[in-house]
C-alpha cells in the first residue's frame, strides 16, 4: 500500500467514523473495490451505553468470593475481587502464601464475621517460605467479611477480610 | 573465637517456653537486632503448631530484625538463615560435603534433619514490624521417635554423626557471624546471590519430590526455587510454583 492511499482509507475511516456520531448509529460496514486484488473492508461501531464493559477479573479468586459460573445471573453477581481490594475497609495480602485463619490445626479462628477486634491483632497468618506472617487489623472495627479460605493460596493485592 | 556482629544484641536465657515466643514479647522494646538463645526450651513449637522437641544440649534460638523491606521479600531470609546455619555447621566439623538444603530451610546432616527453622513475622500494608527467625539444631540429641511424624525426614544429630560437640553458646557466636555475612550478602545484594549459594547445597536438585499445601499434595520433579523463593516442580499438570509447602522425599 502506497502511503497516499493510507493517507486516504484513514481520512475514509475518520469521515465513517464522524457518520456514525452525527447519526447515532452503532456499527457501520462498508466494502469498497478499487479494482483486481485491491479492495478495502472497514467496520466501525461503537456503545451507546453509557455503563462500562465489565472489566475481567485477573485476580486469583480467592473460593469464598464464589465467582458465578457462565451464564449465571449477572445481577446477582458479587463484587469482583478487584472491587473488595479497593474496598475502604479491606485488608490486602502484603505477598504470596497460604492462608491460615487459625493460629494452628484444631485450634479456634482468630476472628470471625461480626467479632469486633482491636487496632493490631491479628486477624490471620499467611505463610510463605516458612515464614508466618501475622496480618494484623489495621484499625479497630469490626470483621465484616472473610474473603479467603483456610489453607487457601493468596495472590499479593488479594482482599482478605473487610474491617470497618 | 568468632567475632560477635556488631549492633547486634545478646541474650542468653537459663530457661524459656519458646525463644520465638520470648522475641514476639520484647520485639518492641528492643533498639536492633538481638539474638536470644535458651539452654532449655519448655513449649517448643515447630510449623503450623508441630511441637519441636528440644532435648538438653541442643540449640534453640531466635533472630529479631526489623526488616525494611516488603513483607514477601523479607521472608526469603528463609534462605538467608538457611545458608548460615549450614555454613555454620559444616565450618564448626570440617565436612563441607556433608550438609545439604531442603526447601525452603531445612539442614540435612548426612540426608537426615539436623536442624528446623521457624519464621514469624507481624505486619501488614507493606512492613513488618518485626521478623523473628527462630532456629533449632540437634547438637547432641535427636527428638524421642514418637515425636518424629510419619513420613517426616528422619532426625539426626551433630555429635553421634560427627563426633564434633560443640557448646551452646560456641555455637550461637558461630551462627550469629555467619548469619551477620550472608545479611550482608542479601541487603547488599538482593536475592540472586543468595539463591544461587542455595541452589548449590540443595538436596534433591533434579530428582521426583513431594511437596504437601495445607490441601494439596504435589508430586514432581524439583526443577528449582523461582526467583520469588517459590518451589519449582515439574510435574503431571505442568510446572507449578509452590510459595508454601511442605517438601518430602
Amino acid at each position: 500500500m502506497t502511503k497516499k492511499s493510507h493517507d486516504a482509507d484513514v481520512a475514509f475511516i475518520q469521515a465513517l467514523a464522524e457518520l456514525l456520531r452525527s447519526n447515532e448509529l452503532t456499527e457501520l460496514e462498508v466494502h469498497r473495490d478499487y479494482g483486481e486484488d485491491d479492495s478495502l473492508n472497514v467496520r466501525v461501531a461503537r456503545q451507546m451505553q453509557a455503563a462500562p464493559a465489565a472489566a475481567p477479573v485477573h485476580v486469583a479468586a480467592p473460593a469464598a468470593s464464589a465467582a458465578p459460573a457462565p451464564g449465571a445471573e449477572v445481577a446477582q453477581q458479587a463484587a469482583s475481587p478487584e472491587d473488595l481490594a479497593q474496598h475502604p475497609g479491606a485488608v490486602t495480602s502484603p505477598m504470596v502464601g497460604t492462608v491460615y485463619l487459625q493460629a494452628e490445626p484444631g485450634t479456634p479462628a482468630f476472628v470471625k464475621i461480626g467479632d469486633t477486634v482491636e487496632e493490631g491483632e491479628t486477624l490471620l497468618i499467611i505463610e510463605a517460605m516458612k515464614t508466618m506472617n501475622h496480618i494484623p487489623a489495621p484499625r479497630a472495627g469490626t470483621v465484616k467479611r472473610i474473603l479467603v479460605e483456610d489453607g487457601t493460596p493468596v495472590e499479593f493485592g488479594a482482599p482478605l477480610m473487610i474491617v470497618e | 573465637m568468632m567475632s560477635w556482629p556488631e549492633g547486634v544484641e545478646r541474650r542468653v536465657l537459663d530457661s524459656v517456653d519458646s525463644t520465638n515466643a520470648e522475641a514476639a514479647r520484647i520485639a518492641d522494646s528492643l533498639a536492633g537486632p538481638c539474638w536470644i538463645m535458651a539452654r532449655r526450651q519448655t513449649a517448643a513449637r515447630g510449623r503450623r503448631g508441630r511441637a519441636w522437641a528440644s532435648p538438653e544440649g541442643n540449640f534453640a534460638a531466635t533472630l529479631v530484625l526489623r526488616p525494611a523491606e516488603a513483607p514477601g521479600q523479607a521472608a526469603l531470609r528463609s534462605f538467608v538463615a538457611a545458608l548460615a546455619l549450614r555454613e555454620t555447621c559444616a565450618g564448626l566439623t570440617g565436612r563441607e560435603a556433608a550438609f545439604s538444603l531442603k526447601w525452603p530451610n531445612d539442614v540435612l546432616l548426612n540426608g537426615g534433619k539436623l536442624a528446623g527453622i521457624l519464621l514469624e513475622s507481624v505486619g501488614a500494608g507493606g512492613r513488618l514490624t518485626h521478623l523473628a527467625i527462630g532456629i533449632g539444631v540437634n547438637l547432641t540429641a535427636v527428638p524421642p521417635p514418637e515425636a518424629v511424624e510419619p513420613g517426616a525426614t528422619p532426625p539426626v544429630a551433630l555429635a553421634p554423626e560427627t563426633g564434633i560437640r560443640p557448646g551452646q553458646e560456641a555455637f550461637l557466636d558461630a551462627l550469629a557471624a555467619a548469619y551477620a555475612r550472608w545479611e550482608y550478602q542479601f541487603t547488599t545484594y538482593g536475592f540472586a546471590p543468595i539463591r544461587s549459594a542455595w541452589l548449590a547445597h540443595a538436596a534433591r536438585l533434579g530428582q521426583p519430590i513431594t511437596a504437601r499445601t495445607a490441601r494439596e499434595t504435589h508430586e514432581g520433579t524439583f526443577e528449582t526455587v523461582d526467583e520469588t523463593g517459590a518451589l519449582v516442580l515439574n510435574g503431571p499438570r505442568g510446572r507449578v510454583a509452590i510459595p508454601a509447602a511442605e517438601v518430602f522425599f
